[in-house]
């Protein structure tokens, strides 16, 4: 076993992490909600986005316009290369002031830097006084939140490291015993050291000012009782002006914990008055780190996350750091702008890692609130490392020479399902060719006949007697046509039944998906062309409809951009994106009157692709139609951890976040949970049959052709 | 303007501040009374009660102090803190008490970014203030005063409409 699945077996089994991870995930959807309540968070969302949106050049103007403006109130302004001349140069500052101590507020550039360890190597003793990354500074660990650096401990291990390292009396229990040794400990420090060190969280060039938000108040007495204050910072703080700075204040505190604004926002000009300084004002430094920073600035795939406004909320709602913690998802900077931000500024092969644990279940790009792709990003720079380490050949392969050719594709379905089922009528050889770790869901085999093939044999010739409300075109993807073809098949039937004929594709390729997840353009390129080849007219039918949303984002939002050299493709896909659907969607708009066939209580599993790609669940469907049979789940958008490769790779991750969707589902007390995605139908069905739980996971197709009349 | 400061007192209350309205003469008359419990006051727009006293690492027990505006979207102050001794006593006070005028309640926070422009153009520190200091880093549990005050009070003196 290599070094990473030790240390995500370490992680899975950490019960306090598990703990304070989960209980945050929950809360901090409900709280972000709260804190958003008359604001239309998608329209701040592209606000920001614009504003931190600036090219290299006018980037590098904002920080002229800084600097000539601090400068000219007393400040220096310093610009480092890398990480050791922003250290030699704190150090320099440091030492000339003899200063023993530093107080420092919580500063994620600080941290990128290793500011700490070079400081002691160098014989100054910094002392962290934001309370979560004084312990963790306690601890000799790094920040496992960008927000909350420590996140993964409990109050008993702070008591113990409090009792062990202090030497004082505290129970395990007593936070706010905790909380008042920290203040008594930690005022000392403000008063002995002679340099204070913070970040910024925005830096204002119209007048040069820094913004700096805590809670705590460290923030404030940092900058204001030591004689000498050093900033550390990154260009992508830089705004144009007060407007812009005060909207980046209004969804920082917002996004990062669903508080509404942080206690303290400390906005500094220049070298202010200082009691303790023997010049009467404050010694002010600025230490502006390139750190590759400049190079993301003019990178045209990549400038996107210098937007980032470092709010932490891309990990409070990606499943994978849910389980990991930000010790494995992440390196200094966690969660998914932690894996980005990690290729950029720290070591390739531990951005790779932290890369390649992403589900692509998108729900960091949804909540970011600087408008940041990251689910894009992360898998384009993953391409680019596999591409770099030779990574990319075998899956690779796969992909362009199977999965974007329709006859290849079919045989090794055939012959899959045909070795498959060999191994399946023998249980030993089963077992013995299933990794224990594999085994933690009964997966499904492939049919032996297509759904194409069912459909074009039993329902095709029967299309043109079927009355004409409206034609739908179904697009299967892989797993309809090989995996479930029934669900495709109670589709057709349904709508047949209710006046709309349906048709398919001549030939059938894969979306193109799980290359665009793997970040191998060139694969994705060739499979998506291949597909607008197969693609009828957007004339030809009514409704684009799909029963996989991850086919449907894949063909809505990327096979355009694909495309853009194919004239005449590009404008069949550019007609047809209009029409995508999926089926609640779809069924929804043709406003059916519902009857159920008897009592039965069910859930909505909520598919991530569903909510964040089609941007339309089933949830408010069902709920409108049954809803006296309808019963929530908790976290009903939490991705199911099937991510396609994601839980080949990684099965011991994706059985945590499987198992945190199945302990939901079995809350509601429900005997069916619906939902609209082959692949979770898989992960979850799966799960809930190895656990030999009496409750059917079905695609809405088939709930409603079982359960319901339509009409 | 009322619904404005009905804003700023709602978000000031969720943020678990004291909120005291009174009119001129009410607060003068707190003034009056309990003067005398504030270690440190600095009052901007009423003359005749400042009282400074220097303020170091054991902090004080009581300040009040004037804020020049507040935002009724968050629940904040700004007060301007440029003067050190100023800064320590807002910091380091056990119990943190804010004055502030109705007409100076601004409605969002965007509203605040002419003063900040024109305050900061020289040497300047100002801060934003919503409650009393606080932390959730252990467990997530919200816990009062780690390093600043553990307890705040808003005095809103309500002017006449003009």
């Amino acid at each position: 076993m290599n070094e990473l699945h030790l240390r995500i077996e370490k992680a899975l089994s950490d019960r306090v992490l598990r703990d304070n991870l989960d209980t945050f995930y929950h809360n901090y959807k409900e709280s972000h909600k709260r804190a958003y309540e008359g604001f239309d968070f998608n329209e701040l969302k592209k606000e920001v986005g614009k504003i931190k949106f600036l090219s290299k050049e006018e980037r590098l103007k904002l920080f002229e316009e800084f600097k000539k403006n601090v400068e000219s109130a007393g400040a220096k302004v310093f610009e480092a290369k890398d990480s050791k001349e922003a250290c030699d140069y704190i150090a320099s500052v440091c030492k000339r002031h003899s200063s023993e101590y530093v107080v420092k507020s919580k500063s994620m550039t600080a941290e990128e830097i290793g500011l700490n360890a070079y400081l002691e190597k160098n014989g100054i003793k910094p002392v962290e006084t934001d309370l979560g990354e004084w312990i963790i500074q306690l601890a000799k660990e790094t920040p496992s939140h960008m927000i909350m650096p420590a996140i993964h401990k409990n109050r008993k291990q702070v008591a113990k490291l409090f009792r062990e390292h202090l030497g004082v009396e505290v129970e395990d229990d007593d936070i706010e015993g905790m909380v008042r040794i920290a203040r008594h400990y930690l005022r000392e420090f403000y008063f002995k050291a002679k340099v204070g060190i913070t970040g910024a969280n925005v830096a204002v060039s119209e007048t040069g000012t820094i913004g700096i938000i805590t809670n705590e108040g460290n923030g404030r007495l940092t900058t204001t009782i030591p004689p000498v204050h050093i900033v550390v910072l990154g260009y992508e703080k830089l705004v144009k002006n007060f407007k812009e700075a005060l909207k980046i204040i209004r969804v920082l505190p917002k996004n990062a914990t669903g508080q509404i604004i942080s206690v303290y926002v400390s906005w500094i000009k220049g070298a202010v008055e200082s009691l303790s300084n023997p010049e009467g004002k404050k010694e002010l430094h600025f230490v502006f780190v390139d750190n590759g920073r400049k190079a993301l600035m003019g990178n045209p795939y990549f400038d996107e996350a210098m937007k980032c406004i470092r709010c932490g909320s891309c990990a409070n709602v990606c499943p994978s750091y849910g389980v990991l913690g930000g010790h494995v998802f992440g390196h200094i900077y966690t969660g998914p702008i932690g894996a980005i931000l990690t290729s950029f500024y720290h070591d390739d092969k531990r951005a790779m890692e932290i890369l390649s644990l992403c589900c692509g279940c998108k729900a960091c790009s949804e909540i970011c609130p600087a408008d940041i792709e990251l689910s894009e990003l992360i898998a384009n720079i993953y391409g680019g490392l596999r591409f770099k380490y030779g990574l990319n050949t075998v899956r690779g392969s796969i992909y362009t020479n199977i999965l974007a050719r329709p006859k290849t594709l079919k045989g090794a379905a055939k012959i899959g399902s045909l070795v498959l089922k060999s191994v399946e009528r023998s249980s030993r050889l089963r077992s013995k060719l299933t990794p224990k770790k594999h085994d933690f869901r009964v997966l499904p085999l492939p049919k032996s006949k297509s759904f194409s093939a069912v459909f074009k044999e039993r329902l095709e010739p029967q299309q043109k007697k079927v009355d004409g409300k409206g034609r739908v075109f179904f697009y299967p993807g892989c797993a309809i046509e090989y995996l479930y073809p029934e669900v495709g098949l109670s589709m057709a039937r349904l709508l047949n039944r209710v006046g709309l004929s349906v048709s398919i594709p001549d030939r059938m390729v894969c979306c193109g998906f799980p290359a665009v997840h793997d970040g191998d353009r060139a694969a994705a390129k060739k499979i998506i062309r291949q597909n607008a080849f197969y693609l009828p007219k957007g004339d030809d039918f009514d409704y684009f409809l799909v029963l996989c949303p991850t086919c449907g984002t894949t063909v809505k939002s990327l096979f355009s951009q694909f495309t853009l050299d194919m004239p005449k493709e590009y404008e069949k896909i550019e007609r047809m994106e209009k029409k995508i659907v999926n089926f609640s969607k779809l069924l929804d708009e043709l406003g059916l009157t519902v009857k159920t066939k008897g009592d039965i209580l069910f859930t909505y599993h909520i598919p991530c692709h569903q909510n964040r790609g089609l941007h339309f669940s089933g949830e408010g469907f069902l709920k409108k139609i049954l809803p006296r049979f309808y019963v929530p789940m908790r976290d009903k958008d939490r991705c199911c951890g099937f991510g396609g490769s994601f839980s080949i790779d990684y099965p011991e991750v994706s059985k945590a976040i499987l198992d945190k969707k199945i302990d939901s589902i079995v809350s509601t007390n429900a005997s069916v949970v619906v939902t609209e995605c082959p692949g979770c139908i898989m992960q979850i069905r799966g799960g809930i049959m190895k656990r030999g739980l009496p409750i059917e996971v079905l695609h809405l197709s088939e709930f409603l052709d079982r359960y319901v009349e339509l009409s | 303007m009322k619904r404005r400061v009905e804003k700023f007192l709602e978000m000031s209350k969720l943020v678990g501040n004291n909120n005291v309205v009174v009119d001129m003469a009410g607060f003068m008359s707190v003034l009056d009374e309990k003067g005398d419990s504030f270690d440190f006051i600095k009052l901007n727009s009423i003359d005749g009660f400042d009282r400074v006293c220097s303020v170091g690492k054991k902090g004080i027990k009581r300040a009040l102090v004037e804020a020049d505006y507040a935002i009724a979207e968050t629940g904040t102050v700004v007060v301007e803190s440029s003067n050190e001794n100023f800064r320590r006593a807002t910091s380091l006070s056990d119990e943190l008490f804010l004055v502030i005028r109705s007409s100076r309640v601004l409605n969002k926070l965007e509203e605040i970014a002419n003063y900040m422009k024109e305050h900061t153009k020289k040497e300047s520190y100002i801060s934003f203030i919503t409650g009393a200091s606080r932390t959730a880093d252990i467990e997530m549990s919200l816990t009062l005063g780690v390093h600043g005050p553990r307890d705040m009070t808003i005095f809103l003196i309500e002017e006449e409409q003009v």
